[in-house]
């Protein structure tokens, strides 16, 4: 899951090699967050969140098909700002 | 699509190897600048090379049905991707297993691989790209229930003289009903409301 998560942040970003994703593996949900240059955290949740959902969604049907959840987070360091990465609405 | 990392003593020469490797010529690639590198005090000290993505295309239709490709294989799903070019859009087709879940409750992941593909694309390529996931025919069957329906409110709102607004849609299906109803005599269509609200509305032709 971490993979398939890391390609996508990579492709929609200008700075991929900034990119890291972090997997916490729990016992019902495994959690994926995301770190992008701050510059780039724009492009991996878009306009109300359209690519951050779509990421979740895809990233849930890939997980699904082994009979697991995850939740994907995009972390944002920018303090004060708010780009709705943690208040996503959350699949499950 | 190839991608290619390379370091120079500056951008230009980076850039140049790049090329070199690639088997291409400098007018074929698209390059970012990773690092620009620095020159250094005398050119000894802290002297740091420059660091460039160099892309070269295979043609868009190519390079997009890489991505997807890419995507679902990193998806464990065994799938194979066809492209063609559509009038404004890059037309792709996943053929395989498990389609269910390649298209998802009501189309939302075949729609999730579409926002994500074009927005990768977009970036790629510098300028906006149109992109259709289907799979396993579900658009083409979905079209067709949409016109059955369209074709059932406009005889009603026919018969009533009454306008009716279609049941919540996505902007792409409510597109496929305006251009479905488009020709239709008897009625006209028109969208009414906001974001999650926006429906579309069949009234009578007057």
């Amino acid at each position: 899951m971490k993979e398939l998560v890391e390609y996508m942040a990579k492709a929609l970003v200008d700075k991929p090699e900034q990119v890291m994703v972090k997997e916490t593996v729990g016992e019902t949900v495994t959690l994926l967050e995301i770190t992008t240059a701050p510059d780039d955290v724009g492009k991996v949740i878009g306009r109300e969140g359209r690519i951050a959902n779509s990421i979740r969604a895809i990233t849930n049907a890939a997980a699904a098909k082994q009979n697991k959840r995850v939740s994907v987070e995009i972390l944002s360091d920018d303090k004060g700002g708010n780009h709705g990465g943690k208040a996503e609405q959350q699949f499950s | 699509m190839k991608t290619l990392r390379m370091k120079g003593k500056n951008v230009e020469d980076a850039v140049t190897a790049a090329v070199q490797v690639l088997g291409t010529v400098r007018d074929k690639v698209k390059f970012s600048v990773i690092s620009e590198g620095k020159s250094g005090v005398l050119g000894v000290i802290g002297v740091e090379e420059a660091e460039v993505e160099v892309v070269l295309s295979e043609g868009l239709e190519e390079d997009t049905k890489q991505v997807l490709q890419e995507i679902l294989d990193k998806m464990s799903f065994v799938a194979m991707v066809e492209a063609k070019r559509g009038e404004e859009s890059i037309e792709l087709n996943i053929k395989g297993e498990d389609m269910g879940r390649i298209i998802g409750k009501e189309g939302v992941t075949l729609r999730s691989l579409e926002i994500i593909v074009s927005s990768v694309m977009g970036r790629v390529s510098g300028e906006r790209v149109r992109v259709n996931i289907d799979a396993d025919g579900y658009k083409e069957k979905r079209k067709k229930a949409l016109e059955r329906l369209a074709k059932e409110v406009s005889e009603e709102v026919f018969q009533t003289g009454k306008e009716k607004a279609m049941p919540f849609m996505t902007p792409a299906d409510r597109r496929l009903v305006h251009i479905y109803l488009q020709e239709n005599l008897l009625v006209t269509t028109f969208s009414r409301g906001e974001g999650k609200n926006r429906v579309l509305i069949v009234a009578p032709r007057d």
